[in-house]
């Protein structure tokens, strides 16, 4: 008896035999179809973004490389040294060592100021929670991207590094852009 | 007072039937049924409540007004709820009144995140103020004392560093001044609060209005991990916290109560000489005399070198053992000697020989009182040993026996003691007169005959060694602790033997919670005696087929029987009796091998090979309690350069002279061996050691010390007393490495002084603060002259183990007279003249850190 497959059996539709008419569509009729929206695009010019002399503008609330904040008016550090970002740090690349300050050595404005900061760049998942764990506003998150070193020990940013004014090297999506 | 039974009484709360402890305040009642109420001024360990804060308030049914839960005792049948309307409102409102002056500054304040004050603003605050006015404000932070930082503005008033200050402390100085909102605490005259126990108020301090000076902005509590062990300055051995910081650091120390050893609080010495353990002249690399200086080498070099001194010298090699060692290493080290060079001249004692006899019977379960039977003692007998200064928490033990407790307190010291105040008697006899002390007391006890003798020999009125022995007599439960002290010396066994007498007339083995605990010269003293670190007795005070010398005798045969040393966390020019013998024997000895944490005079000048011992936050191993209470040290940071363990430079130096390969790899196998060495410890484990210690008497094992009974032989009639100024010898809380190399309390660092009466002050015509110089024949020590009421006349004393001018130089371990000559006031203006006997130590010592040369970078 021969084996019955039953109900489950489906049909395959199959196309055209090579050669022929259907073989002839196949291969001028249907390329073209495609090549209409190509060519459609070329009229459009090229929107390839030469990276890395060109760059994608970022939007005003990207999370990039971090900044530690000064006083305007007066030149202090925001930073009191409080460690509420290393708390809060999903990835615990915050390191904070904290310090006295003295009326001869004022590094910033409260009682206490960080002698260390250093953040773990290779670590950093820039999820953005040790700004708004920052009770002083003190760390905010910049816009650079561009963080890749030769060495994981230069991705150790200290605090010198963060509080420098960093190179304005990513431009800022405009209004409506 | 004996120990109360626990009876437990069920009441309801919040709908649940719970049974705590009769008598329990309903705040603790409530734990028991899972129910937190939320504290501020409640504080178990100050005492009675004094319900300051409001902030514990609750329900109670039959009373109409809220009732705060800190200082009503549960009741059967109450029926408590803490979670109405009502509680809430009030607790809300409290908080809200706590917070309206508190300053929103939780970013920079210590205590943040381990604040209690947050989490119960957290948990049970309104969770917004409505107060817009201005808040109080106060110049910050403030000194309290060089230690404690005060920021007023944070204070929310609750007491408990006041009257810590009041009733635990007795010092009386911190009070609350002004009234109101106005208050503050502050001390009544401004001065700074020093005392032995003063940071202590740190840790009681619910919000950041007190915190430590050298912990400031150190770290915050999620930088840091704690790491419990024990502190092993002093023999008090109180559980500490460890705050460390990057597995490498120390930051912090605190208390880790253990009720059975330190009741929760801790010494100055304790909470901030962990600093020593990073301080910067701290021996970290191991160094060998090389061209007559120490200079950092490879471990390999000291190694071998050592190995090569230690085998020169075999049997002619003397060990002494600092109160710092393990248990372990303590071990280790009689082992090397006795078993592998053949000596047994090894000591833990700096002076004096325990007699075989006397080391078990002291040992007996049944004479050794726990540290928690102070609590319950019906009279506390002090002999010979001023707490504060040797053991420091247990002058806080006694203190809280004799207010809390009623217990009645005797103390039997040559110096005044800072118990006085709190005694009911007190016999002060002359110094070195203990051995006469105890035998008239004894003869006041059991009758009176030969007393009026006796006491003319201790050198203390009679009437007073009556009023004593009535108390004594009296008592049902009596602890008594005893300075080590009084078997140091010549004469040490006789004073032995006169306290065992004392004992067996007062029929203390047969009270209960009665017995002695000693207050040993050295923290792990009395491990270490158990260990074999005795020249007569081996592992388990079980005596040793050869003597060996103890350690007055060894400087005398330095030279002949004895060529190489080794001392292994000791200084004897620093704490053994007769300085200017151990310099010259330090000097005569061919070869000395020293493991230490600061290169001290004489090993500086005379070590040919020196080890970086670990410090106690670094060790592993076990350590032995004067009630015999085993505890374990956990190692908390890294070690620190290119230490080693301890316990693994001995055993690599056992193998290495006995050509074998090491086979102790580890602390505890190290344990284990040491375990299986001592009968009466037999069977303990780290694990049953565990966080809390276990005493060995209260294990079976502990009928496997073979004690005889109390002895009752006559006692020898004690010598009569010399005529003229007799010294006496103190020590000092702060003597020592704690003042020298932990910054924040070297302010503390004691400088010589000879305390002696007004009588004899008028005599040789000397006022307070006059530069004398104390001493006999040719040797002298410079001290400054202090007046002191209570020294009787004819006494004098002198600090122990000072940086310069160590009384050590007069004492050779029996009685001493002196005379006193002021020093022209031309000649005391110059610096630091050299004593006359040892002007070349003395100009070591003060460049103990410079003449070390550096290890290569």
């Amino acid at each position: 008896m021969t084996y019955d497959p039953g109900p489950d059996v489906i049909a395959v539709q199959r196309g055209p035999e090579p050669g022929g008419a259907g073989g002839a569509y196949r291969i001028f009729g249907e390329t073209l179809r495609g090549l209409k929206t190509t060519l459609a695009r070329v009229a459009e010019g090229p929107v390839t973004i030469e990276y890395p002399e060109e760059k994608t503008p970022v939007y005003p609330r990207f999370r990039g490389r971090h900044k530690l904040q000064r006083f305007e008016d007066t030149g202090l550090e925001k930073c009191v040294g409080c460690s509420l970002c290393a708390a809060a740090c999903p990835a615990d690349c915050i390191r904070v060592v904290a310090a006295e300050n003295t009326p001869e050595h004022q590094v910033s404005a409260g009682e206490r100021y960080a002698s260390v900061y250093e953040i773990n760049m290779t670590r950093c998942i820039f999820c953005g929670y040790c700004e708004v764990a920052c009770p002083f506003d003190a760390i905010t998150m910049g816009h650079d991207f561009e963080l890749s070193d030769y060495t994981r020990s230069d991705l150790i940013f200290t605090k010198e590094m963060l509080l420098a004014e960093p190179l304005e090297r990513t431009p800022l999506r405009r209004e409506g852009e | 007072m004996s120990r109360p039974e626990e009876k437990f009484v069920s009441f309801d709360i919040d709908g649940r039937e719970v049974r705590a402890p009769e008598g329990a305040m309903l705040v603790d009642g409530a734990k028991y049924g899972d129910v937190e109420i939320p504290v501020f001024c409640y504080e178990p360990k100050l005492g009675p409540p004094v319900g300051a804060c409001r902030m514990c308030l609750v329900e109670i049914e039959g009373i109409p007004k809220l009732q705060t839960a800190c200082s009503t005792p549960v009741k059967d049948g109450m029926v408590v709820i803490t979670k109405s309307d009502r509680v809430q409102s009030a607790q809300n409102a409290v908080v809200e009144f706590l917070l309206v002056n508190h300053p929103l500054d939780c970013p920079v304040c210590d205590a943040g995140g381990e604040c209690p004050l947050q989490d119960v603003a957290y948990g049970w605050g309104p969770g917004r103020s409505r107060f817009i006015e201005p808040k109080r404000h106060f110049k910050k932070p403030l000194e309290l004392s060089p230690t404690v930082a005060i920021d007023r503005e944070r204070c929310i008033l609750c007491y408990r560093c006041v009257r810590y200050s009041q009733e635990i402390a007795e010092d009386h100085q911190l009070v609350l001044l002004e009234r109101a909102d106005h208050s503050f605490v502050g001390t009544h005259d401004g001065a700074p609060y020093v005392g032995p126990f003063s940071g202590n108020i740190i840790d009681l301090c619910p919000v950041g209005a007190l915190t430590s000076v050298p912990y400031r902005f150190r770290a915050r509590p999620w930088d840091v991990e704690e790491a419990g062990t024990v502190c092993t300055l002093c023999p008090s051995q109180c559980n500490v916290t460890l705050t460390v910081r990057d597995d490498n650091k120390v930051l912090r120390a605190f208390n880790r109560q253990n009720d059975e050893v330190d009741d929760g609080w801790l010494c100055d010495k304790g909470r901030f000489g962990y600093q020593t353990i990073h301080a910067a002249d701290r021996v970290v690399h191991p160094m060998v005399r090389d061209g007559g200086t120490l200079r950092a080498v490879p471990w390999e070099r000291a190694l071998s070198e050592a190995v090569a001194g230690l085998r020169k010298a075999g049997a002619g090699t003397a060990a002494l053992v600092g109160g710092e060692a393990t248990n372990e290493e303590g071990f280790l080290l009689q082992r090397l000697l006795r078993e592998v060079l053949g000596s047994s001249h090894v000591d833990s004692r700096p002076s004096g020989r325990l007699e075989g006899e006397h080391a078990r019977v002291l040992a007996r379960p049944d004479l050794s009182a726990r540290v928690s039977d102070i609590d319950y003692a019906d009279v506390v007998l002090v002999l010979d040993a001023e707490p504060v200064d040797e053991a420091a928490i247990l002058d806080l033990r006694v203190r809280k026996a004799a207010r809390r407790n009623g217990a009645r307190v005797v103390v039997a010291t040559s110096r005044p003691s800072s118990l006085d105040a709190n005694a009911e008697a007190v016999v002060r006899f002359a110094p070195g007169a203990s051995e006469a002390a105890l035998a008239a007391l004894g003869a006041a006890l059991t009758g009176g005959a030969g007393l009026d003798d006796l006491a003319r020999r201790a050198g203390a009125p009679a009437e007073t060694v009556r009023a004593a022995a009535s108390l004594l007599g009296a008592a049902e439960s009596i602890v008594v602790l005893w300075g080590e002290r009084l078997s140091h010396g010549a004469r040490g066994p006789q004073g032995v033997a006169a306290l065992l007498a004392l004992m067996r007339s007062l029929d203390i083995t047969g009270k209960e919670g009665s017995g002695l605990i000693e207050i040993p010269s050295s923290t792990n003293a009395r491990g270490l005696r158990e260990v074999g670190c005795l020249p007569n007795l081996g592992p388990g005070l079980v005596p040793t087929a050869g003597e060996g010398l103890a350690a007055a005798d060894m400087p005398g045969a330095v030279g002949e029987d004895i060529s190489a040393l080794v001392l292994l966390q000791a200084d004897p020019l620093r704490t053994h009796p007769d300085r200017q013998a151990w310099a010259a024997a330090l000097d005569r000895a061919t070869f000395v091998v020293a493991f230490t944490d600061f290169l001290g005079e004489g090993v500086l000048e005379q070590a040919d090979v020196v080890f970086p011992a670990p410090s106690y936050a670094e060790k592993e191993g076990t350590i032995t309690h004067p009630d015999g209470r085993l505890q374990r040290l956990r190692q908390s940071i890294g070690l620190v350069g290119e230490v080693r363990p301890q316990w693994g430079v001995l055993a690599e130096l056992a193998a290495a002279l006995e050509d074998k390969p090491v086979e102790l790899l580890s602390s505890p196998m190290a344990t284990e061996q040491m375990v299986a060495a001592v009968p009466f410890y037999a069977g303990v484990t780290l694990a049953e050691i565990g966080g809390r210690g276990v005493r060995w008497q209260d294990r079976d094992a502990a009928s496997s010390l073979a004690a005889a009974e109390l002895p009752d032989g006559a006692l020898e009639s004690p010598p009569e007393l010399g005529d003229g100024l007799r010294l006496g010898t103190v020590l000092s809380l702060w003597t020592g490495k704690v003042t020298e190399h932990a910054p924040v309390l070297s302010f503390l660092a004691p400088q010589q002084r000879a305390e002696l009466s007004a009588d004899d002050a008028r005599r040789l015509d000397l006022s307070p603060g006059d530069v004398v110089e104390v001493g006999f024949d040719g040797t002298r020590v410079r001290a400054v002259a202090a007046l002191r009421d209570a020294v009787p006349p004819g006494s004098v004393f002198l600090v122990e183990g000072t940086r310069t001018d160590n009384a050590t130089a007069l004492t050779n371990g029996a009685p001493r007279t002196v005379e006193i000559t002021r020093v022209p006031d031309a000649v005391a203006k110059g610096t630091s003249l050299p004593l006359a006997a040892d002007a070349g130590a003395a100009d070591a010592s003060t460049s103990v850190a410079g003449s070390a040369e550096a290890p290569p970078a």
